[in-house]
This record gives structure tokens, C-alpha cells and sequence, in this order.
């Protein structure tokens, strides 16, 4: 019969590398540091990516840690569509990395509040007509519209950025060894909290991204903006992003009012026909 | 020195071996036994004993994750010797409160022709630890791998101590209901 002394020395069948990841958190204070900071921990270097000309990301767990990677550090990463089944990246400004996470809640999301002035900006368009109180979305973008006379208006891709988005990523679709998320813009300090009434980890920063003049092509030199938030919620395996150009305090405003709902479906890693997907500073 | 610099003495049957584990997991080792027992003498005789038993265990054995494989040496030693004590409900250390958390654990309906072998139940609880989504399996692997102190874990991960005790309490619903889908009583 099961009783709890046995049950304690079967802890004995917990992986080594599990206990030697607690045993550092414990004995060791940078390590513990680290792990606050938002946890974990696995770089593996194996498995799916996420990129994009602003931020790429990768593979399998969460809440969120994150470090500044050395200059000569380069991501590979899987790559099936590359001739060596591989890229690499050099060049990431921020690191950030999930737990690994086997199974993800899927998840939408509906706006509680959102920033209504932005339609004066978007000439004459209004990105937000087609909301209702009964919209869920698993992602929803602001996007600065162009060509408005024509038939179908398309998004503006100059500066690469939108004023707003949000998006849903899950920690199981880079289920190889890790999550990686790899931003190329240069994060200012990064922020850091604990959200009880949403009951998730947030990360947040502002981040820029400098272009040198390239006078072949007439183009001067110019910066690219942007906030950020992630929100992770960890035991569920999901996480959101809300970035773009409308500033920090706006974002604040649209995370903290976001309602997040469980579909009641499982994502595993079977689920995504690719294991990669594009996250960069904020482009549709 | 490097943990293969290590096992390495111990295959030499150098002397240097035990000092220099000593120096280097002389502390964890300690902090194992000590959070077991209870008491510095009888966690020092486990440290002791587990020089002693690496030892023996080296060769044939070359451990791939050395702290893990004396802590759990020190570990085993620990339980072993607070239970020939019969100290469990005498101050145990944590592990008096550690197998109380864990009775939650224990499902229902308990059938002693179920019981399984020690083994393939440290096997199932691999595969569940390995499932964990972190910080609950760190925090998890803490409490009931090394039997750290609840207050001990906030403060090294940095959580609150509710955040913690909460987690833990998640987590061994979890493994209850994982038992019992395993055919575990």
C-alpha cells in the first residue's frame, strides 16, 4: 500500500537534470536571481522558431527570463525550408525564454477597452468598427491603412510598425527544448511584474531599432519605436503580446483590460503544421 | 575542480577524491541531510556517509550529474537513518511536515494488491515531474527532491511564500490524480 514515506523516496525518480536546475536555483543566488526574474531557462537550441526582421522567437516553455546575449552569441535554429535544415541568427538584442511546455490552453481574447482615437490617425479609416461586445480574437492588429480609394486597402508597411497588436503564441508550438524569443530592437529597462487579477508574468519594455542613412536607395536615417508587453501565463502555456507605437501607457491601459478565455481545447506540438511563426516589432 | 576531474580521482581510488567532493558538495550535501533530519550531528554522519558510499559506488559507476547523484545518496541516507529513528513524528526536519503534504497525494480507494514496486513509482513520478510546466516543477523538486523549507524556496526563487504554498498544493493535486490514472493506490 502507497503511504507518504515511500512517495518521498520515489522522488528518487525524478530526473537528474531537474534536480541538478533546483539545486542551482537553491545553492546558487545568480542563478535564483535569474529564475525570478521571470524563470526559465532552457536555451536549447533545437527546435522551432519564430523571427522576423524584428524579433524572432523559439521553442517549448515559459514565464519568462531574460538576458542580453553576447555579440559573438548566434541562434541556430531549425529550419526546414533552408538547404542545412538550419538557420542562424546573430545580432538578437534580448533573450527571452519560456519553461517547456508540452501541452498549451488555446485562448482568445476580447478587448475591454481600447484606444478609440486611433481611427483620426488612420485617415478616415476606423479599425475598429467591426468589434462588438461579442468579438473574441486570437489576434487583432490597428493597422495604418493605405490606398483607401481603391477596392481593397492594404497595410501600410512604412516604418515596419503598427500602432497596435495583439497576439496570442503558445509555448508548446516550439516544443523541441525551450522558448526562445530573440528581439532585435535594443530593449531600454525592462520591466518586470506579477498581474494577480489576470495571474500572469508581464514583461515590458520600450525598444528602439536605428537605421543607418542609405543614400543609394535616397533613404535617411531613421529609428523604429515601440512598446512592448508580454503576458505568460505558464501553467496554461500561453502567451500574449501587445506592442506597438501608441506608447507604454496606452498598451498598459488595453493589457489590463484584456479578457482572456480558454477555448477548452489542447495545443500540442502536432497542432502547428509549422513550427515557426514571424514576431517582429509589430507588422501585420 | 571540474566534476569529471572528480569522478576521475575516484576511479584512480586517489585519496584527493573525498577531500575535494568535500569542498565542493560538502555544503549541499550537508543542507540535503539537514533539511531530512533535522539535526547538524546526524546530517554530518550522512555527509560523511555519503563520502563513503561514493566511494563504493566508484568505480564501476561515473555519474553523468555528480551533485545529483551525492545528493541523492544523502538523500536516501537521510530518510533511511530518520527512519530507523523512528524520528518521523519526533522532528523529522522537513520531512515530518513533507510526508504530511504528501498523504495528499496518496489516492483513495486503496487496493494493497495495487501496490507497486518503488521503482516503477519513482518511474512514474519522473514522468510526471518531467511534464511540469515551470516554476511549479523547480518549486516542486525543491520541496519534496531536497525538502527545502516552504520559506526557504520563496525566498531563493524570490515568490511569495503564498505563491509558493499555492503552487505546491496544485501540484500535488495533480500527482494524486495522476496515481490514480496510473492504476496507482
Amino acid at each position: 500500500m502507497l503511504d507518504s514515506l515511500t512517495l518521498l523516496r520515489a522522488m528518487n525518480g525524478i530526473h537528474e537534470e531537474y534536480v541538478v536546475m533546483a539545486g542551482n536555483l537553491y545553492f546558487d543566488s545568480r542563478q535564483a536571481k535569474r529564475f525570478k526574474t521571470k524563470r526559465i531557462i532552457t536555451l536549447a537550441l533545437a527546435a522551432a522558431l519564430i523571427l522576423s526582421l524584428g524579433i524572432a522567437a523559439y521553442a517549448a516553455f515559459f514565464s519568462m527570463a531574460q538576458r542580453v546575449p553576447e555579440k559573438s552569441e548566434t541562434f541556430r535554429i531549425n529550419w526546414a525550408e533552408n538547404e542545412s535544415g538550419y538557420i542562424e541568427w546573430s545580432d538578437a538584442k534580448l533573450v527571452v525564454t519560456f519553461p517547456e511546455t508540452a501541452e498549451s490552453r488555446e485562448i482568445e481574447f476580447r478587448p475591454g477597452w481600447l484606444p478609440y482615437e486611433l481611427p483620426a490617425e488612420l485617415g478616415g479609416s476606423d479599425p475598429w468598427n467591426h468589434l462588438s461586445s461579442d468579438s473574441w480574437f486570437k489576434r487583432l492588429t490597428s493597422e495604418t491603412l493605405c490606398f483607401l480609394d481603391g477596392p481593397h486597402a492594404v497595410p501600410s508597411y512604412k516604418g515596419m510598425m503598427q500602432p497596435l497588436l495583439i497576439e496570442t503564441y503558445y509555448m508548446s508550438m516550439f516544443n523541441n527544448g525551450g522558448a526562445l524569443l530573440l528581439l532585435y530592437y535594443t530593449p531600454d529597462e525592462i520591466t518586470e511584474e506579477h498581474w494577480d487579477d489576470l495571474g500572469v508574468d508581464v514583461m515590458r519594455f520600450h525598444a528602439t531599432q536605428h537605421f543607418d542613412a542609405r543614400p543609394e536607395y535616397n533613404m535617411p536615417e531613421y529609428t523604429l519605436e515601440q512598446d512592448m508587453i508580454l503576458m505568460a501565463k505558464p501553467d496554461a502555456g500561453w502567451v500574449v503580446r501587445i506592442c506597438g507605437e501608441v506608447g507604454m501607457d496606452t498598451l498598459l491601459k488595453v493589457a489590463k483590460n484584456l479578457e482572456v478565455r480558454e477555448t477548452g481545447r489542447t495545443m500540442t506540438s502536432d497542432d502547428f503544421e509549422n513550427h515557426y511563426t514571424f514576431m517582429d516589432g509589430g507588422v501585420g | 575542480m571540474e566534476d569529471k576531474q572528480i569522478v576521475d580521482l575516484y576511479w584512480q581510488r586517489s585519496d584527493l577524491a573525498i577531500s575535494e567532493t568535500n569542498r565542493k558538495y560538502g555544503r549541499y550535501c550537508h543542507t540535503i541531510a539537514y533539511h531530512i533530519c533535522g539535526a547538524d550531528e546526524d546530517a554530518e554522519e550522512c555527509v560523511n556517509d555519503t563520502w563513503l558510499r561514493a566511494w563504493n559506488l566508484m568505480p564501476d559507476q561515473r555519474p553523468t550529474a555528480l551533485s545529483a547523484f551525492l545528493g541523492r545518496i544523502t538523500r536516501n541516507l537521510a530518510i533511511d537513518r530518520i527512519k530507523a529513528k523512528n524520528r518521523l513524528k519526533r522532528g523529522g526536519g522537513e520531512a515530518v511536515l513533507a510526508l504530511d503534504e504528501l498523504e495528499a497525494c496518496i489516492p483513495g480507494g486503496k487496493n494493497p494488491e495495487l501496490a507497486l514496486e518503488e521503482k516503477e513509482l519513482a518511474a512514474t513520478i519522473g514522468r510526471f515531474v518531467s511534464a511540469l510546466p515551470q516554476p511549479a516543477k523547480a518549486i516542486f523538486v525543491l520541496r519534496y527532491w531536497y525538502l527545502a523549507p516552504i520559506d526557504t524556496i520563496a525566498e531563493r526563487l524570490q515568490f511569495s511564500r503564498g505563491k509558493v504554498k499555492s503552487s505546491l498544493f496544485r501540484t500535488r493535486g495533480k500527482l494524486r490524480d495522476y496515481l490514480q490514472e496510473e492504476g496507482i493506490c
